[in-house]
């Protein structure tokens, strides 16, 4: 039987911990690469972009190499972006896609404040605009920068629309909206895929907290789009959600759309990439855009400033990083824009930028100049979510009750009154921590 | 340890007290498990005493370890009283409560029939217990087709019979749960009936034979000869699945992500939610502890009732 431990158990065991710490102060570690190499991480194939851009850099800049790294933008590829990031992975510069995401690193401190560097850049002056945000801003400093706008729109199937005798609406209101999606709608179709976010047309950015960050869901505008968009779905006018439930449709609505399920969708310019595929996505139609439809209280379009640039604060090259953030805002946008990414300067012509939304065979497939209008002449107005609290969690309670209630076995009332009850908790309880 | 390093070639057992030193046999012995202790104290030891550590924290993973704040007993407070921890904690006493006795049920049923003569019986064997080893993913995608709600086999077939007013499984709030129930129960009770044709080798053939002649029927020759020797056999496979069910993830990941609602949000994706969405870690790790303990309470529980029945008889 064994006794006690010995020394040469205790020294393992000591020797074990020290390892243990060295790993774990490894996450504390710098940078460890060359002064003149960058490390980027990004969610942006390299293809799609980033590659094109990062050589040019190194052409304008010899003296610097640019290491992209590419990471899933889902659940699991930014964990390990977190995980990296925290861990002491040698990264200067990286991107951040979704507000929840946010939250977690502006709030944890692993975005450099850039508010005087974007002061001493002329050409960067719209990024301190505070009315209409295109940058996240956390107690009066900007910590992330938007590379890109996001404008939605509706795709509207315009063989359908021709046949049912309507015109392709230049504006329209949501009732309007709702007038037309019902006309579309036939035995074998649904008028729309989803209604646009009627709340956040009217209220805009912040939409779920009050000016003081209570929550905001007690405003009658989100009982109205519950209700609405049930009845909708009932009357067969919005596509079904339990079929959306049952395909787990929401992040394939393109296959849907392609064959003719729905005439009208409210989606936005990355969508339009399936509709001039048509090797993957066969379909006859042409599509064309109108705008987001506006309600009495507002006219936000429900598209967003994002793509996200930041530098990481235990970056030792926070010069060269910015050097490269600047590059990638600017002259970088043209190399972007064949990815379909619209730049936030709208520093790109928009021939160019509409030549790589649409496709090669841009006339076959669309009514190029409804486009042109809707995503860049009518200047969209776009915004950015500054209050962040409780954000994941919030959004998954706004995603289960939506799902419950659009499937008919919740009322909207109650829906939404469960909302705003964890809403309430969620802000109280964690509101103070963020 | 010793058991394992202490081989018949070592000279006679240390009097207690005394250090032993390590021979030659013992530290091949220790270089032999070596790389498996090592994999067992990274990946298991060290992943367990973090957990026990960060319940009692708040840490969000994105602010490094200097962002860990101890907050005392806070998160298992705040466990006990979330609303949403105990509905969890109700899907998963149904998921579990009602999948792993009718496995059980339909495995020792399959086994019964699967232990007759029958034509192509080791066919019949390798196809109930292939869905167990077949991928999660596979299972969950085949499934899924198989239950859309208008265009799935199942309700056709339910159709075709006259029924009206079809579930909507994974696409109700009502239905989504029973509808994982079903798979679990099909993918389970093949593993169930291959240990229970295992237990059945060993069943004593001279009682049956004894019984037969005395004029025992089939229902009383199950009930005292059957029954008795397959019930540590029944304990444990209760135990195994009841312990892997409570921490089914893989499924219900795959299919709903815990909705519609949160009609499908069992513990172990509570817990994932927590964790991975919301990078709670701290809390998270606290609905790990409270679990554990819940799951170990309810283990020692049915091993207590066997053992006390097997006394009793």
């Amino acid at each position: 039987m064994p006794t006690g431990p010995s020394r040469r158990h205790v020294l393992g065991g000591a020797l074990g911990l020290g390892a243990l710490g060295a790993l774990t102060a490894c996450g504390q570690g710098t940078s460890t690469s060359s002064a003149t190499t960058l490390n980027v991480w990004g969610g942006v194939p390299p293809e799609s972009g980033p590659g094109a851009l990062v050589e040019a850099f190194e052409a304008a800049h010899p003296e610097y190499t640019v290491v992209y790294t590419r990471f899933i933008n889902d659940d699991r590829g930014n964990l390990k972006l977190d995980t990296a990031l925290q861990g002491g992975v040698d990264i200067d510069v990286y991107f951040t896609y979704s507000m929840e995401s946010m939250a977690l690193r502006a709030g944890s401190g692993l975005a450099l404040d850039v508010t005087d560097r974007i002061e001493a850049a002329p050409e960067l002056a719209p990024f301190l605009d505070t009315e209409a945000p295109k940058a996240y801003w956390q107690d009066g400093q900007v910590s992330a920068l938007a590379t890109t706008r996001e404008p939605n729109m509706v795709v509207a199937n315009l063989d359908r629309l021709e046949a049912a005798g309507l015109e392709l609406p230049t504006e329209w209101t949501v009732e309007e909206f709702v007038e037309t999606a019902r006309i579309l709608t036939t035995d074998g179709a649904h008028g729309c895929y989803s209604m646009p976010d009627v709340p956040r047309i009217g209220l805009g950015p912040n939409f779920w907290f009050t000016p003081d960050g209570d929550s905001n869901f007690s405003e009658p505008l989100f009982l109205e789009h519950f209700t609405r968009s049930r009845d909708l779905i009932s009357d067969g006018v919005l596509f079904p959600w339990t079929e959306v439930l049952a395909r787990q449709l929401e992040a394939y609505q393109q296959n849907a759309f392609i064959s003719e399920e729905f005439a009208l969708w409210v989606t936005a310019p990355f969508s339009l990439r399936y509709l001039y595929d048509a090797t993957n996505y066969p379909h006859e139609f042409r599509a064309a855009a109108a705008p987001i439809p506006t309600s009495d209280t507002g006219s936000w379009n429900t598209g967003v400033f994002g793509n996200f640039v930041m530098i990481n604060p235990k970056s030792t090259k926070h010069d060269l990083a910015w050097q490269f953030v600047r590059f990638w805002i600017t002259e970088g946008s043209q190399f972007m824009a064949p990815g379909g990414k619209i730049p936030t300067l709208q520093n790109v012509d928009t021939d160019q930028m509409l030549d790589s939304l649409l496709g090669p065979e841009a006339e076959d497939w669309f009514d190029v100049e409804s486009f042109r209008r809707v995503l860049f002449d009518d200047d969209p107005e776009l915004f950015v979510d500054t209050n962040l609290t409780a954000f994941p969690e919030i959004t998954l309670a706004v995603e289960q009750q939506r799902d419950v209630c659009w499937i008919g076995e919740r009322s909207p009332e109650d829906a939404i009154a469960s909302i705003d009850a964890q809403a309430t908790a969620a802000i109280e309880r964690y509101g103070r921590r963020n | 340890m010793a058991t394992v390093t202490a081989p018949a070639v070592t000279s006679a057992p240390p009097a207690p007290g005394n250090r032993r030193r390590l021979g030659p046999p013992d530290r091949v012995g220790w270089l032999f498990i070596l790389p498996n202790l090592v994999g067992v104290a990274l990946f298991t030891f060290v992943p367990l005493v973090s957990v026990v550590i960060l319940a009692f924290t708040d840490w969000n993973l994105v602010s490094g370890l200097g962002g860990i704040e101890f907050i005392g007993v806070d998160n298992f407070t705040n466990v006990l009283a979330d609303p949403l921890f105990w509905g969890s904690v109700g899907r998963t006493v149904v998921y579990a409560g009602v999948s792993v006795p009718l496995t059980v049920l339909l495995g020792m049923a399959l086994a019964l029939a699967l232990d007759r003569d029958i034509p192509g019986r080791g066919a019949l064997r390798a196809v109930f217990f292939m869905p167990y080893i077949v991928s999660t993913v596979a299972i969950g995608m085949t499934w899924l087709m198989l239950m859309n709600p208008s265009s799935g086999l199942v309700n056709q077939v339910l159709g075709a019979f006259g029924l009206t007013d079809l579930p909507g499984w994974f696409a109700s709030s009502y239905w989504a749960l029973p509808a994982l129930i079903v798979i679990a129960i099909w993918s389970g009770m093949g593993y169930a009936a291959v240990i229970y044709l295992s237990a059945l080798q060993d069943a004593p053939t001279d009682l049956y034979e004894a019984a037969e002649m005395d004029g025992a029927g089939p229902w009383r020759r199950f009930r005292t000869i059957t029954w008795p020797s397959l019930l540590p056999t029944t304990v444990f496979l209760l135990v195994t699945l009841f312990i892997g069910t409570s921490q089914g993830f893989g499924l219900v990941a795959l299919l709903t992500a815990g909705g519609p609602g949160d009609a499908t949000t069992v513990l172990s994706f509570y817990m994932y939610q927590t964790g991975f969405q919301f990078y709670r870690f701290g809390y998270a790790a606290a609905i790990g502890m409270v679990t554990f303990v819940g799951v170990l309470a309810l283990t020692l529980a049915m091993w207590r009732a066997q053992r006390g029945k097997a006394l009793n008889d």
